[in-house]
């Protein structure tokens, strides 16, 4: 009877233990697991930018808009002003985007204020707008370059800008 | 009989002694992990981002003109004239003065576009590649690359990035570094 009752007791200890070790590794695993698949979600997060940023150089290096610099990221602003000005409706199935938005940061945009262009002193292009709405932006920065003719001599000018594309949404 | 309890009954005690004693080891070990996981603060990254907007800053054609207007120096330029402690002879100002401003006033209206920026570190320094050094710079003896230009603002949260850019001068090169913190 006494033997019967210290097995018992060590079968008791043994299933608790079973469950405490089993407690103990799913909240280590549950800890693992949340860590791993928060890096994923960063990593997931980092590649949708890169491909946001990717896809922003393709617009800009469009010759429609880019202009004659070798190096560097920039659109023409002469270029940009003639699109503004309603000729990027006849482009309506060329772009592949939802939208395309230029506008100055530096010189500063915020004491400025918004300028719709073309106009004097502008600082924002709206180049394209299919009008969808549920459309994501991305964004980079470009220089906005224009031919400039001072003392006799020509020369170009870039500002600081950026580039917003709205991307379809799937 | 009574012997034999007493034996069941320390083994009993040895094996819980023995898991308490893994338990604990193992709660020491994570708690080391986050201690150093903490510890370690934010981890620099190369970015696109920021070598995006790097790249753009530049190419900025400034108001500085070195020897005769209209030939503005870029961004890329004053760095390389405030290096060579050049001066804007149509601002009557020292190269590196007017950078410092300029850039200055650019980084704070990059920040005013990115909601999630809350800080940045934009720096200049040089790299010797030869024994002999010229360049109108002051030079560190220690060996550490020399600073030309630091400038930062914000107080500084979340995660860092960065990127840098080589501007290659007659005596090395300069390294162009932009860091910049962001929310997560």
């Amino acid at each position: 009877m006494m033997n019967r009752e210290g097995g018992q007791m060590k079968i008791q200890q043994m299933a608790f233990m079973i469950v405490a070790v089993f407690i103990f590794f799913t909240l280590v695993g549950l800890f693992f697991v949340s860590w791993q698949s928060r890096s994923i979600g960063r990593n997931a997060a980092d590649l949708q930018k890169q491909q946001a940023l990717s896809s922003i150089e393709v617009i800009r290096n469009m010759p429609e808009l880019n202009c004659d610099l070798t190096e560097g990221l920039c659109v023409d602003e002469d270029k940009l002003n003639v699109l503004a000005a309603g000729l990027s409706d006849d482009y309506a199935e060329f772009w592949p985007v939802a939208s395309v938005k230029v506008y100055k940061v530096y010189p500063s945009f915020e004491t400025e204020g918004s300028k719709k262009c073309p106009g004097l002193n502008c600082n924002y292009w709206e180049v394209y707008d299919s009008g969808q709405t549920s459309s994501e932006e991305f964004s980079g920065y470009v220089n906005i370059c224009k031919k400039m003719r001072e003392r006799g001599s020509n020369y170009e000018k870039c500002e600081v800008g950026k580039l917003l594309v709205g991307v379809y949404e799937t | 009989m009574k012997l034999r309890k007493i034996k069941n009954n320390s083994k009993g005690q040895q094996e819980i002694v023995g898991f308490v004693l893994i338990v604990v080891l193992v709660v020491i070990a994570l708690m080391v992990f986050l201690v150093i996981s903490v510890r370690k603060g934010p981890d620099e990254k190369e970015s696109v981002e920021v070598e995006n907007m790097l790249g753009v800053v530049l190419d900025y054609t400034t108001d500085c003109a070195l020897v005769f207007e209209p030939e503005y120096d870029t961004m890329e330029d004053l760095i390389k004239s405030c290096y060579r402690n050049k001066r804007c002879e149509n601002l009557g100002e020292m190269a590196c003065d007017y950078l410092e401003e300029t850039l200055q006033d650019m980084m704070e209206d990059l920040m005013k576009t990115e909601s999630v920026i809350n800080a940045y570190e934009f720096d200049v320094f040089h790299r010797d590649d030869r024994d002999d050094s010229g360049g109108g710079s002051q030079r560190d003896d220690s060996g550490e690359p020399d600073e030309i230009l630091k400038v930062e603002g914000g107080e500084c949260a979340g995660v860092v990035k960065g990127a840098s850019v080589l501007l290659s001068v007659d005596s090395g090169d300069l390294v162009t570094r932009l860091r910049i913190c962001k929310n997560v």
